[in-house]
């Protein structure tokens, strides 16, 4: 790393790691609900684990781009972080809110409105604490002898983010515009502003792992995320079938959500092609691979899968159904999950001076935790698409169809149990790494491949 | 080929451009939602129900709108589905009336804050939702292959409606939606199955009869009782 402050990072990496691990735990619990063994139904019911899986996987995503931030436009500013300090205050204080909101729904504490159920006070905190953040990393850019276009998108995406969140908190006494402007946040922001995110990310380890010509990597960087909201704002539409809004979001939702997929093949093909292109021989291969396996389990996950149910006409029977859980596990495991991983991967080596790119524990983190998440989309597929025929083609009630399907639970689990293996396997090399150290400043280990063996 | 610039332009041009479409359609949207939504009918007690709705995160397991999680049923039209009674029994208790099944967490609402749920989606129901939930289009293809059923022409009483039988069961040609799946027969026939004293016995405790049945345990009193399996006898005659 170049400068010490970077270190922060090292923090806001590790809680969302901690956190990841607990998502999973709730994601078990769900699991196991759906198989009919709801031993937890007491103390922590179905809607508690499920607001705590979605909410904790919003939480570590949102730590890991902030560490990301905090790892990387330092150096693309030329510039120490303006407030370290600021920095863990911020870092404690998020903490202290999200553990708080998540206690608070095992006692039926929440909003309860999906992906935003943090109860009201809790939000006006959650947005003082993403200014603090926005402040901290603007001043540094401000302040930095260079301003790089990663760092721009990747600021903007992060602003944005903050700004978007405001409208989910609106009340309104008619369901549909109470869910019309929930998707403003939700929608904006996982096809939206985050994308600029991904893109500002995956394009400053592009361009430090394959050693492509900046300006080439950047000029195709904003075909990207322009290719982004020309699909993803009015791709909002697809959220709006069908809960009360009117009948053209059907014909524009359709139209520029057919469009969507573009913008993540783009961005696989963009990936590919770097990485082609790039003469160097960075020896942090790993990084690289989970970089390009980002774009394309994104491009799989987010845009093939999405356009697979946001069809009208195909939506019209598989909204509300295990389909949305299908499409929504990979696309989120694909986009960012797989993202903030690939930076981690990238950063972890410099921040604490140890090179365990090597390590076969870091490439069996990588296929084991991609396989098992692969077959958890299956296995949802199966179990989505069978509800779908049994329950809204051909009118069998809802338990019932529910019962044909837990055999495609039991599938979900093990799967699941293989994904986990490959995530704590990640986080067992991350720990190997031991703690950020000010020795590792300056040091040159990124462009000795031949050292890296040793 | 395109330079840095030029893509720049691309983006914040499309940006803008495609922002500005989204807003006016928004604006639209506020216009015509209160039509297409009925909104003059929100009662203080659908927006009571709402709450309700919100502060227990109901979305946690179930779908309105086809929106939520997917652990339990989609409730848009459960009014029309299932009817009030039934609802205000279910709510009340709900694990009594799936035993041995998937578990709701009991609330223990009051009358009026069932009443509050029950105006809610109510109001939800009858929001223009462009045709969803469709009706399934496999079903009535399904109906015309089956064998036709031995329905009653008989009068059926008003208990059987008070008491919701006719969420599970069919009788009459009314009914059995729910149930069909769940092994809850018609009962039209159920005389040829069981006689007066089985019939009492079961309905009054079916887990006594067999512990694994998903037939919830009515409250009835003992003249409800004579009055369900009187009628149910009398249809072999």
């Amino acid at each position: 790393m170049k400068f010490a402050s970077q270190k922060v990072a090292y923090w806001f990496f590790a809680s969302a790691m901690l956190l990841f691990v607990l998502q999973l735990v709730y994601g078990f619990i769900m699991g196991f609900a759906h198989v009919g063994l709801d031993v937890l139904h007491q103390w922590i019911p179905f809607n508690t684990a499920r607001a705590v899986h979605t909410n904790l996987l919003v939480f570590w995503l949102l730590l890991g781009f902030m560490g990301a931030a905090y790892f990387i436009i330092p150096e693309e500013a030329d510039q120490e972080l303006w407030s370290p300090k600021l920095a863990y205050i911020q870092l404690i204080a998020f903490l202290a809110v999200g553990v708080t909101a998540l206690a608070g729904y095992h006692f039926n504490v929440w909003e309860g409105r999906k992906f935003l159920e943090i109860p009201r006070p809790l939000d006006y905190l959650v947005v003082i604490d993403v200014l603090a953040f926005l402040l901290n990393i603007g001043m540094t850019m401000l302040k930095g002898k260079r301003h790089t276009t990663t760092s721009m998108v990747l600021y903007m995406g992060l602003l944005f983010a903050g700004l978007l969140y405001l409208p989910g908190m609106i009340y309104f006494d008619n369901q549909t515009m109470d869910s019309f402007y929930r998707w403003w946040v939700v929608h904006l922001w996982v096809e939206g502003v985050w994308e600029l995110i991904m893109g500002g990310i995956l394009c400053y380890l592009l361009i430090k792992l394959t050693g492509v010509d900046r300006e080439v990597v950047e000029k195709w960087l904003y075909i990207i995320v322009g290719l982004t909201f020309l699909s993803g704002i009015l791709g909002t539409g697809h959220h709006y079938y069908y809960i009360g809004a009117p009948r053209y979001w059907l014909i524009v939702g359709g139209i520029f959500s057919a469009l969507e997929p573009l913008a993540f093949l783009g961005m696989a093909i963009y990936a590919l092609a770097m990485a082609k292109k790039g003469g160097r021989k960075h020896p942090n291969k790993i990084a690289l691979t989970w970089s390009l396996g980002c774009s394309i389990m994104a491009c799989v996950g987010a845009g093939f899968l999405g356009i697979a149910h946001t069809i009208p006409q195909v939506n019209m029977y598989t909204h509300g159904t295990l389909v949305t859980a299908m499409h929504g596990h990979l696309a989120f495991w694909g986009a960012y999950a797989m993202i903030v991983l690939a930076i981690m991967a990238y950063a972890m080596p410099l921040l604490t001076g140890r090179k365990l790119w090597d390590s076969p524990v870091a490439t069996w983190a990588f296929w084991t935790s991609n396989i098992g998440m692969s077959f958890m989309t299956g296995a949802f597929a199966v179990a989505g698409i069978t509800q779908v025929n049994l329950e809204r083609r051909m009118g069998f009630d809802f338990l019932a169809v529910q019962h044909e399907i837990e055999m495609h639970f039991i599938g979900l689990l093990l799967a699941a149990s293989l994904f986990t293996i490959g995530i704590l396997l990640f986080i067992w090399n991350f720990i190997r790494h031991g703690l950020p150290t000010d020795e590792a400043l300056g040091a040159d280990i990124e462009s000795s491949p031949a050292e890296a063996r040793s | 080929m395109l330079s840095k610039s030029q893509a720049k332009i691309f983006f914040l041009g499309g940006t803008g451009v495609f922002t500005a479409a989204f807003l006016a359609l928004t604006f639209d949207t506020h216009r015509k939602v209160p039509a297409q939504t009925r909104q003059a009918n929100i009662t203080p007690a659908v927006d009571r129900g709402k709450h309700i709705w919100e502060d227990n995160n109901c979305m946690g397991c179930h779908t309105l709108f086809g929106e939520g999680a997917y652990y339990a049923p989609e409730l848009t039209k459960a009014v029309e589905r299932r009817g009030k009674p039934w609802l205000k029994m279910f709510l009340k208790d709900p694990e009594a009336m799936f035993p041995n099944d998937r578990k709701m967490v009991n609330y223990h609402f009051n009358d009026a804050q069932i009443e509050d749920v029950i105006a809610f989606l109510e109001w939800c129901g009858n929001v223009d939702l462009n045709g969803f939930p469709a009706k399934p289009p496999l079903a009535e293809k399904m109906k015309a292959t089956s064998a036709a059923p031995v329905v009653t022409t008989k009068p059926v009483p008003a208990i059987f409606d008070m008491m919701a039988c006719r969420g599970c069961h069919s009788l009459g040609g009314q009914g059995g939606m729910a149930g069909a799946a769940l092994g809850a027969p018609p009962l039209d026939d159920v005389y040829k199955r069981k006689n007066k004293a089985e019939l009492a016995a079961w309905i009054s405790d079916p887990a006594k009869v067999k512990p694994d049945t998903k037939m919830p345990k009515i409250p009835l009193t003992p003249a409800q009782l004579e009055e369900i399996v009187t009628f149910l006898s009398s249809l072999g005659n």
